[in-house]
């Protein structure tokens, strides 16, 4: 009798170990399972992999990203892609991939930081975000793979956004601006014109407004997405200097210019001009009143183009009737209607204490280039590298933001980004709370200015 | 009965691997959080010993007060709602036909994963076409109430979900405990002239009373550490409005970056839950009753 | 087992009631009806949401019927992602972990409830101090620690940790039980000469047949739905759950909530069905317990 519970629990154990090795053995090495069906009959890659002998050490690269089999097909696709191609070339290198959806990936890669555990080769946003890594050493310094002509192929001020007191630490995949687009249907239905001036703009949402429909689709529980409207009014008011100076501590938040873009936020929304509820609902949420015709604008990042272009799950009589326009110019502001809020998006980070950081750094630059071929066209990705529009076949929206971005005098990078996250954080509540109308413009500005204040202090 | 139930060898074999298991994997980051909330640490570089810096602006922190008031605010909702839970399982654990069905079904949404339910009351609580709203406009109510974007509902719009949640668990918990009551000693009440509600009030609840107490700690001690509907509904929003002590805390370790206050707020929470199941078990020290 | 017992001295009593009771008991029938329907309402919304795609779940008040039922968002689930292998990984985790967490915890309720010895209050704050530390305060010392084991990407650092979290919550609810069980039967048994482990097994353990059931549908429950843990300890996707479906179809930018839909009610279900089985187990432990009264 004594003997049989201990038994119990060592039967326990031994089974429970048992059915441990059975998992492990059994643990693929290639990401999920979309990516095997398309490792396959790839092109074989070319010579700028760099393909060394086939004689080498044997190593295994780990590579954490944000792009599921299941929301992003075409992003997947691509990454196993090229991963294909670049083991085909390399033999003796495996890359394994773990992916993440973005707020868990996040979590993971602060937890992975804090133990020293990095992946050889992840992804990371730009300036705030990757700072505090940087001045912890845990990104590797990636200079030397943009010499020999791959700094040039990158639209220029995009590696700039990853450098740290003159080094860049990760190479940009993405790069977006955010347009203002509008359902071109219901323009016309009220005789509205595409409004060139902020007052031009204030009549169509008054018109709007005034026959019962939501003019500017929201969903601010996300708070970055309010965010972007404060930041096109404070450039279009103070210019593009005026933010980014007050950020970067040359100058002052509490810049009337910058006090004068929270007071006209706060009138926009006396004036009603979004859907009911935004601060409540996320932005998939206040996109859907865009999508399904009930509000007439959408200020959104040019990462929403396949919707409203290629994206055959939305309706081809909805697809067709989205324009854009670029935020209207305030008359006396100093901004000009060439400059946009936007900015490059994820990039890829070799970890410093990776024990294979050389063949890292090739396989990231070997990502980029092939990145940059084929996101655009496959994925509707605006690569951060540059894209010839006479060269490929894209949807007439896509060549038109394209040919924008060639004129761009100037890119915001969005707010939350440029801070730190401390900053960040209190920079979207404040947004929120804007909004909400829980603050006053010139309080709104105050916060800012302490935390900034606090950090610079740091 | 002495000797053998005080076997040493064998209070040890019975405690030990279980006190092993939990001494490792929730003392020590028990300990360690107590450590980080001591340290200025960004989470990613060198740490630096502060002292009890991160608690002193813990106390001037009037975002982490409000997040504390909200969740003591949960707390109590919490245990009140637990009378419900007990009526609605006296009257299933009676002499009512169906009531094996009824409680298997009451139980469904406590199956559910905090997504789903997120998503659920995301749906009802909808501004424009959702559940809540759509009723009342058809019952000729004018104007939108936003459940979740209004400052002044969006605690009270959230603690419903939150609550509910619950349902499940506790009427789970009180059914198991009313039916593990010996029916002869229903029967003795019964028989002696008591009516349902008598025997209720004067022979189950009696009976159940150390459950009862379990699920109170349980209720209370749950809800101060409460975190997931938050998240995913309001993220503490708009404006900290909805913010508890565990969304707090992880805005600051994760999102702002600042592990050894986020730490602190970790340890501090720990502690309010160790002073308020103190005087939960001081408030309703008692005989334990036992079935005979 | 215990209506059918009830039900014939019920009935002899309902005849014998004037008109008020029987009202009483029809507006009882009523509420409960109507909170029937509310509890089910969650499982029939969720078979609708996984049968739209985005415009739908935006666009229709939650209950109402999809225009045109997106099947294919289950075929979506079932194709893309591993969801064979995440269901697998579900089970076995979950299984092992409650049937750790519950076999552990009713020895320690055991310890601490039957047996004598000093140190029994200590022993029992320390467990329940347990359910006192938010998660996310733990997940960067135990990726450490489990790290230094060489345990993370590997199954044990889940189900320990899933066993170490629900111990606590365990034992508590198993202690209410165990407070109230007659002491009769022990010191009888303890007069027959019997150890310690018998008078466990074989009758301690059969009584609180109703209690283990509950703890075990808890346990079942949260382990099951669990992803925190799952997402930071494990990297390898071979080696996740199904909740890992669910970020599958959460983009950078959009999500697709239809197949979220899908795969959450393909979750549901099978723990649907043993918790039905289980729910009865209740019921049938009440039974075991009125024999020993």
């Amino acid at each position: 009798m004594f003997k049989k519970k201990p038994l119990t629990v060592a039967m326990t154990v031994a089974l429970a170990s048992a059915l441990a090795l059975t998992g492990c053995g059994s643990s693929n090495n290639n990401g999920n399972a979309a990516g095997e069906t398309n490792t396959g009959g790839n092109a074989p890659a070319e010579g700028n992999a760099g393909g060394n002998a086939a004689t080498a050490e044997k190593v295994t690269l780990k590579m954490m990203h944000l792009w599921p089999a299941g929301s992003s097909k075409q992003q997947n696709m691509i990454v196993n892609d090229i991963i294909a191609q670049y083991q085909e070339a390399n033999p003796n290198v495996t890359i394994k991939q773990e992916i993440l959806e973005n707020e868990q990936y996040k979590n993971k890669l602060k937890v992975l930081s804090a133990s020293n555990d990095l992946p050889d080769v992840g992804m990371t946003w730009a300036a705030g975000f990757l700072t505090p890594y940087v001045k912890g050493q845990l990104f590797a310094p990636l200079d030397d793979t943009l010499e020999g002509g791959l700094k040039d192929s990158f639209v220029s001020g995009t590696t700039e956004a990853y450098a740290v007191d003159g080094k860049t630490y990760a190479l940009p995949l993405e790069l977006n601006i955010t347009p203002v687009y509008y359902n071109k249907a219901i323009f016309s239905k009220y005789n509205l014109e595409v409004p060139q001036t902020y007052a031009d703009f204030q009549k169509v949402v008054e018109t709007l407004q005034s026959n019962g429909v939501a003019p500017i689709a929201l969903g601010n529980k996300d708070r970055w997405t309010g965010s972007l409207w404060y930041m096109y009014l404070a450039d279009r008011l103070g210019g593009p200097e005026t933010l980014k100076n007050a950020i970067n501590r040359s100058g002052s938040f509490e810049d009337p210019s910058l006090v004068k873009a929270a007071e006209d936020v706060q009138a926009l929304v006396n004036g009603s001009a979004f859907n009911k509820g935004f601060n409540g609902l996320s932005n998939d949420e206040g996109k859907s009143e865009f999508m399904n015709g009930k509000a007439a604008m959408y200020l959104m990042g040019t990462w929403e183009l396949p919707n409203f272009t290629t994206n055959e799950s939305v309706p081809q009589e909805f697809r067709d009737s989205v324009g854009f326009f670029k935020f209207p110019t305030i008359e006396g502001g100093k901004g000009n209607i060439d400059s946009w809020v936007g900015g490059p998006g994820v990039g890829l980070f070799v970890a410093e204490n990776s024990k294979v950081k050389e063949e890292a750094k090739k396989f990231v630059k070997f990502f980029v280039e092939k990145w940059g071929e084929q996101s655009v066209t496959k994925a509707g990705v605006i690569p951060a590298t540059k894209v010839d529009t006479s060269k490929v076949q894209l949807p007439q929206m896509y060549i038109d933001i394209l040919n924008e971005l060639g004129k761009a005098s100037n890119i915001t990078l969005f707010a939350d980004v440029q801070m730190s996250p401390a900053v960040a954080q209190t920079h979207l509540n404040m947004i929120q709370a804007l909004f909400g109308k829980e603050v006053s413009p010139a309080d709104f500005a105050k916060n800012h200015e302490e935390a900034l204040k606090q950090e610079a202090g740091k | 009965m002495d000797k053998v139930m005080s076997n040493k060898k064998m209070i040890a074999l019975y405690v030990l691997p279980a006190l092993a298991l939990v001494l490792a994997l929730i003392y020590v980051p028990i300990v360690l959080t107590g450590y980080y909330g001591l340290m200025k640490w960004d989470g990613i570089g060198a740490m630096e010993f502060v002292g009890l810096d991160n608690y002193s602006r813990l106390v001037q922190d009037s975002a982490f007060w409000q997040s504390a008031y909200h969740a003591l605010l949960l707390a109590l909702f919490s245990a009140l709602s637990l009378i419900a839970y007990l009526a609605v399982a006296l009257v299933l654990s009676g002499e009512i036909k169906g009531a094996n069905l009824l409680r298997k079904i009451y139980l469904i949404p406590m199956l559910l994963s905090s997504v789903a339910i997120a998503q659920l009351w995301l749906k009802i609580y909808h501004p424009t076409n959702g559940v809540v709203n759509s009723l009342l406009a058809s019952l000729g109510f004018e104007g939108t109430i936003e459940w979740l974007s209004d400052t002044r509902i969006v605690l009270i719009a959230i603690f419903i979900p939150i609550i509910w949640q619950y349902a499940g668990f506790y009427i789970l918990i009180y059914y198991a405990a009313l039916k593990n009551i010996p029916s002869s000693l229903v029967e003795a009440a019964r028989i002696d002239g008591a009516n349902p509600l008598q025997i209720a009030l004067r022979v189950k609840l009696p009976l159940i009373a150390s459950v009862s107490k379990v699920t109170v700690v349980l209720a209370i001690v749950g809800s101060l550490k409460y975190f997931d509907l938050i998240y995913v509904m309001t993220d503490g929003g708009p404006n900290g409005a909805s913010e508890v002590m565990a969304s707090y805390m992880y805005d600051q370790a994760f999102r702002s970056f600042d592990f050894g206050y986020g730490s602190a707020i970790g340890f501090f929470l720990l502690l309010i839950c160790l002073v308020v199941t103190w005087l939960i078990r001081k408030l309703t020290a008692g005989e334990e009753i036992q079935y005979s | 087992m215990a209506q059918t017992l009830a039900a014939p001295g019920s009935a002899a009593r309902a005849a014998g009631r004037p008109a008020g009771r029987v009202f009483g008991m029809a507006l009882l029938y009523a509420v409960l009806g109507a909170i029937a329907v509310l509890q089910v309402f969650p499982l029939i919304w969720l078979l609708f949401f996984s049968l739209k795609d985005n415009q739908e779940v935006f666009n229709m008040s939650p209950f109402a019927l999809p225009t045109d039922p997106k099947w294919e968002n289950y075929a979506k689930v079932w194709t893309e992602g591993n969801i064979s292998r995440y269901f697998f990984n579900s089970v076995w985790y979950t299984v092992a972990a409650v049937v750790l967490t519950v076999l552990l915890a009713s020895l320690v309720t055991f310890a601490l409830t039957r047996m004598n010895w000093k140190l029994k209050k200590p022993v029992l704050g320390l467990f329940m101090v347990g359910i006192m530390i938010p998660i996310h305060s733990t997940l960067i010392p135990l990726f450490q620690m489990f790290m230094k084991a060489n345990l993370t990407d590997h199954p044990l650092s889940i189900i320990l940790t899933y066993t170490a979290f629900n111990l606590p919550l365990t034992i508590m609810i198993l202690l209410g039980f165990y407070q109230t069980l007659p002491r009769e039967v022990e010191e009888a048994a303890v007069m027959d000469g019997c150890s310690v482990n018998r008078i466990f097994f074989q009758i301690i353990l059969p009584m609180t047949a109703s209690v283990i059931a509950t703890t075990v549908i808890i346990n079942m429950i949260y382990n099951w739905n669990e992803f925190v843990f799952v997402n930071t300890f494990i990297s390898s996707d071979g080696l996740k759950t199904l909740t890992v479906g669910i970020q599958n179809f959460i983009g950078q930018y959009t999500t697709d909530w239809g197949a979220i839909g899908a795969t959450l009610m393909i979750s549901i279900l099978p723990i649907l069905i043993v918790f039905f089985i289980l729910s009865n187990r209740i019921v049938e432990g009440m039974t075991a317990g009125s024999v020993k009264g």
